[in-house]
């Protein structure tokens, strides 16, 4: 028994590596996509602001899984463009993440008063400078709890992957359980689950704490 | 004085009870099939989510492969065919019980289930499949050495490609999915280089739109499909084995066949 459990504790970690090498690499290019994406969406020009909110609408208002699909297969058929499974879900997540945190930034930038911008320009500030040294270490505060939710359920949604071949830690679990005909697996897959959120919790407070300075 | 009435009473009914039964599954072992005659109709059980063998079509009217068979048979002997949709899990109740006098839609001979019911000859096999691209050129299971092989997680392919060891030691990646559809689409797009599925299931899929693929002649051992009786039916299964046979030998079979798969699977007297 306790054999087989070292057993199944080895075959799920396999499959929780690729569960997070997706996690970090999603994360590492949604969060400056989502920027991008929220400076589209508050453009002056009004077709700018058009084409971000129809990208948003899209990204938040169509299942994940149908945009992971759509993401592997929409290439091949339009170029004849074979490209990696494991690239195709890094990409359909970063755009899809993106979409999301554009928001959340978006909430963010538009929470700080107008005053503000007055003030740094009567003080000579750029506005590159207004944005980057005033502006942006408060938006980064305000934004990070909402941010966090989003991390979270991305640590969940990982497990979407599978519907294009990649195995990761679900699959892995899913398909032991099959095999020797018992739940077990999969609940073991949970903890780990609960235990890679427990830790990004743990991280996202650690940076709350760190950027309360004024309280 | 009172309770030994009572039991001698219960005594007395359960006697006759053990009795007519005996009586009746007697009668059952000699003449089953005029039962069915009397009857006017026979009640075929079947899974009706099991595209191609059996499902419901657009109409909702219940089509497939066995259904077409289960018809030709049951009008060459006369009686009504009624196909009566059961839960799979509950097959062998709903047989013995009497609801349904046989099962009949994919339905796999194992020894365990040999024990539970009478199975008819096979009528096919549902070998475990190698689809592969048209242009492509691999023709043997050596030619997919170090190639990648896509397969739906946890199906009856994977239990088969688990049993030959030797071809999946060969194999150079091995892709899971939800279903054989994504597998299928993948190996369009490149992304696999064959498909391991139920020999029914690509052949429907293959007549149904052909994009291009082929299966490979070389194939894992699969399963047989037979039909499904009470144990003590022996007469209708002899009836049906022998109807099924002349339905063999004068091609109905083979153009049934042919509707459903684009060509003849069926090993009735081959």
């Amino acid at each position: 028994m306790l054999e087989y459990a070292g057993g199944l504790i080895n075959l799920l970690s396999s499959g929780a590596v690729t569960t997070i090498q997706i996690f970090f690499l999603t994360l590492i290019f949604s969060l400056p996509l989502g920027m991008v994406i929220a400076f589209g969406r508050m453009s002056k020009k009004k077709w700018v602001r058009e084409i971000f909110k129809l990208y948003i609408l899209i990204m938040r208002g169509t299942p994940l899984l149908l945009q992971l699909m759509f993401v592997y297969f929409a290439p091949y058929y339009w170029i004849g463009l074979n490209w990696d499974r494991f690239i195709a879900a890094i990409v359909a997540f970063s755009l899809n993440y993106a979409a999301y945190f554009a928001e959340i930034y978006r909430g963010g930038i538009e929470s700080i008063p107008q005053g503000q911008y007055e003030a740094a320009q009567v003080l000579g500030f750029t506005k590159t400078q207004t944005f980057v040294r005033i502006i942006l270490p408060q938006v980064i505060k305000r934004v990070l709890p909402p941010i966090s939710n989003e991390v979270i359920t991305l640590v969940k949604d990982t497990a979407l992957v599978q519907t294009l071949g990649v195995s990761e830690l679900f699959r892995v679990a899913k398909n032991e359980s099959s095999r020797i005909f018992s739940t077990s697996p999969l609940a073991v897959a949970g903890i780990y689950y609960l235990v890679m959120n427990w830790l990004v919790t743990k991280a996202l407070h650690a940076m709350e704490k760190r950027l309360s300075y004024y309280k | 004085m009172k309770k030994l009435l009572m039991s001698t009473i219960l005594l007395v009914m359960a006697v006759a009870l053990i009795l007519t039964g005996c009586g009746s599954s007697n009668s059952a072992d000699q003449d089953s099939w005029t039962k069915i005659e009397e009857k006017g109709e026979f009640v075929l059980g079947l899974d009706e989510n099991f595209p191609p063998m059996g499902f419901r079509d657009e109409n909702g009217e219940i089509t497939g492969f066995d259904v077409d068979i289960a018809k030709e048979v049951f009008s060459r002997l006369g009686v009504d065919l009624k196909l009566q949709p059961i839960n799979w899990d509950a097959k062998e109740q709903e047989l013995n019980t009497g609801n349904i006098d046989a099962i009949w839609n994919g339905f796999t001979i194992t020894e365990e289930r040999k024990k539970q019911v009478l199975f008819s000859e096979p009528y096919m096999e549902n070998r475990q499949v190698l689809v592969v691209m048209e242009d492509s050129n691999y023709n043997t299971l050596a030619d997919l050495a170090g190639k990648k092989l896509g397969i739906q997680a946890a199906s009856s392919a994977a239990d088969a490609l688990n049993s030959a060891a030797d071809f999946k030691s060969s194999l150079g990646d091995i892709i899971e999915f939800d279903d054989n559809m994504m597998a299928l689409m993948d190996l369009e797009k490149g992304g696999v280089d064959t498909v391991l599925m139920d020999e029914i299931v690509a052949r429907y899929y293959i007549q149904m739109k052909d994009k291009g693929y082929r299966v490979l002649d070389e194939a894992l051992a699969g399963e047989q499909y037979g039909i499904g009786f009470r144990l003590e039916d022996k007469e209708v299964q002899q009836k049906v084995n022998e109807t099924l046979t002349a339905m063999a030998k004068d091609g109905t079979l083979a153009e049934i066949s042919n509707k459903w798969f684009g060509e003849d699977i069926t090993i009735i007297a081959k």
